[in-house]
């Protein structure tokens, strides 16, 4: 991959959606977990934003609610999401939702195998994605599904239109559930790990293809994802999660080539690029925090060799290093310690910009 | 089939031969016994029997004459317009069976775990647990006094019906309605589901756009069973309400060891069982695209 930047030109200067504080509950077998703690975000128009994290960080949860689908026993507890001159979180009824499900917000799920019904064409679920939110007859959106089909390179649509799912590859098939997501032009695009179930050369097909949807329809897309070769290669901006909570946010040089968090460097100290031939990979000590119980101070701290006592007692502030680039460390406070970052991490430079990270 | 059939005609041909003397063996001669096993073709080796019986099937639609139930009237003549009977009242309580108990399964799994689903899973589990005879008795004491509806079957009435069907069907919507409810509540738990969703479907479109067919197609296949099934009627519904079924007609020919009535019924039932199955395998075809390509156990 010779660039790392796209072509395409994100506008900072309006958010096209922003979440404040938003806290999400979620009952399980009587005990009530806390998935989301207060996450706050914008997100612009134009831009793709890869959120990374290790699994059950949230990062699904957070996209989920943009959406209304949340599983049943999740709430949204706390927070807004203001977006197109609506509050998300005050919705409640399916009827406004329907307005913005798919219309204007679509996903694409990870699993391209079990995400589409096998017993229709994959012509008629392509058409009806399209039909629900447009009144038109049923030839103009016919034409309008071929069009998606050969869009998103799948070839002789004619007759792919009348095949069911069982008739595609993996690849093919995301390519359908990517044509879905499409069939109405929405404003952004949440994709839930579109690569993790493909293989590798087929991964890479799908990313050139969602970047050129991207440029042709100046789409926002958000990448949910926990493989920084996928971040790399697509993301203008990368969001880093960990137990619910966003701990740094930046531009993807700016967290890849100077990463604040502790948490962010022992993600990326971890990337098997980094390692030293005949030494052991770097992984992270520890398990996740327990997301039912009140989390007191900052998250990774129990994770963090080290972390400094103020982390055991309160949870950091979001500390600005540019415009761009935040982090919820104490380590930015002026009063705290200097503390390198592991030294493996001064490699990832050498992987040089435009450099091989996947 | 011809392999079963060919199984049970040579089964039955090793029975004791008394069956055929209508029950006064002892009293009759070696001399008449003989005359009478001759003229039937019994004496003859196996293979010509054999080859006789399908003959006769397969060319007169022959199964033979009844010996002890009315005898000497073939058997088919017997059968035909008992199985008639029994398919009337069949057809229409698996009609009900289905319809009550389809809708009221996908009701149960849209509201899952509210109040619908509670009663359904109540009504279904009385059905299953109490014995049918408890049910039906009630039914047909304090329902018929409640609905003021005739207690015995009578042809020339239609209201006599309707007793006999509504306890035919109960058992039928319990079933449908429990499984109904399991398939479209594992249907909705998939991925495809989520996905239409995302597309800005309403949840009651999904239920009836995309998981009421998918739920539907394991259950097609017994249909057809079911359906033909419905001939052979019920033995305690028929039995309760007097109607001249097919009901209590093999156990009877058993009981009174009318062995070519047996014989002929045993057949009946393994071709329904057999069609049934082979037109529920089509049934399922026609219903899955993913069927006509996929070989056996290789299925997602």
């Amino acid at each position: 991959m010779e660039e790392i930047l796209t072509n395409h030109a994100p506008d900072y200067s309006k958010p096209i959606l922003s979440v404040d504080n938003l806290v999400v509950k979620f009952n399980l077998r009587g005990q009530v977990l806390t998935a989301l703690r207060g996450i706050s975000m914008e997100l612009y128009k134009g831009e793709s934003l890869a959120i990374v994290g290790e699994s059950g960080s949230g990062k699904s949860v957070f996209c989920k609610t943009f959406m209304g689908l949340l599983d049943n026993n999740g709430w949204i507890d706390d927070g807004s999401i203001q977006y197109g001159g609506y509050d998300l979180t005050s919705f409640k009824k399916e009827k406004e939702w329907i307005k913005i499900r798919g219309k204007r917000i679509a996903m694409v799920f990870q699993d391209p195998m079990t995400s589409l019904n096998p017993l229709k064409t994959i012509g008629k679920q392509i058409q009806e994605a399209f039909t629900l939110h447009n009144k038109v007859s049923k030839e103009e959106a016919k034409k309008r599904t071929l069009e998606l089909l050969t869009d998103v390179g799948i070839e002789d649509a004619e007759r792919r239109y009348k095949q069911y799912p069982h008739e595609f590859s993996g690849g093919m098939r995301q390519r359908v559930v990517i044509a879905i997501a499409m069939a109405c032009v929405p404003e952004i695009l949440i994709c839930d790990e579109p690569t993790t179930a493909l293989d590798v050369t087929i991964q890479a097909q799908i990313l050139e293809l969602l970047k050129r949807l991207q440029e042709k329809y100046g789409l926002t897309v958000i990448y949910i994802t926990h493989d920084l070769g996928v971040v790399a290669n697509v993301a203008d901006r990368i969001a880093v999660m960990y137990a619910g909570d966003i701990v740094e946010i930046g531009t993807c040089d700016e967290v890849f080539y100077d990463p604040k968090h502790p948490y962010t460097w022992a993600l990326l100290s971890s990337l098997p690029q980094l390692g030293v031939k005949g030494e052991d990979l770097y992984s992270i000590e520890g398990t996740p925090p327990n997301l039912f119980q009140h989390i007191k101070g900052d998250a990774f701290s129990a994770r963090n060799p080290q972390a400094l006592k103020v982390d055991f007692v309160a949870r950091p502030p979001y500390f600005e290093v540019t415009p761009t680039h935040k982090a919820r460390t104490w380590l930015l406070d002026p009063r705290a310690p200097k503390i390198a970052p592991p030294p493996q991490l001064k490699n990832i430079t050498k992987l040089s910009r435009g450099g091989d990270l996947d | 089939m011809f392999l079963v059939l060919s199984i049970v005609f040579m089964l039955m041909r090793l029975l004791p031969v008394e069956g055929y003397f209508e029950g006064r063996s002892d009293t009759m001669s070696e001399t008449v016994k003989n005359n009478i096993l001759k003229e039937l073709g019994l004496l003859d080796p196996w293979y010509k029997q054999l080859y006789n019986f399908w003959r006769k099937l397969l060319l007169e639609g022959d199964l033979g004459k009844s010996i002890v139930i009315r005898k000497n009237v073939p058997c088919v003549d017997i059968i035909l317009p008992k199985a008639k009977v029994s398919f009337q009242f069949g057809i229409i309580a698996l009609a009900i069976q289905l319809a009550v108990g389809l809708t009221l399964g996908v009701f149960m799994a849209r509201g899952k775990g509210k109040l619908i689903d509670t009663l359904g899973n109540a009504y279904v589990l009385l059905i299953n647990a109490l014995p049918a005879a408890v049910y039906f008795l009630a039914i047909q004491l304090y329902l018929s006094t409640a609905l003021k509806l005739p207690m015995l079957f009578d042809p020339l009435r239609a209201q006599s019906r309707i007793l006999p069907i509504i306890c035919l069907s109960l058992g039928g919507i319990a079933s449908n309605a429990m499984w109904m409810r399991r398939y479209m509540v594992d249907q909705m738990n998939m991925d495809y589901i989520r996905l239409a969703r995302a597309k800005g479907m309403t949840s009651r479109q999904v239920a009836f756009r995309h998981v009421m067919r998918n739920a539907f197609i394991p259950m097609a296949q017994s249909l057809p069973t079911s359906i033909l099934f419905t001939i052979s009627g019920s033995l305690y519904v028929e039995s309760l309400f007097s109607i001249p079924g097919m009901g209590g007609l093999l156990i009877q020919s058993i009981q009174r060891q009318d062995n070519t009535m047996v014989q002929a019924m045993v057949l009946l039932y393994s071709v329904i069982s057999i069609t049934g199955l082979l037109l529920g395998d089509l049934a399922m075809m026609v219903c899955d695209p993913r069927i006509k390509l996929v070989k056996k156990g290789e299925g997602r």
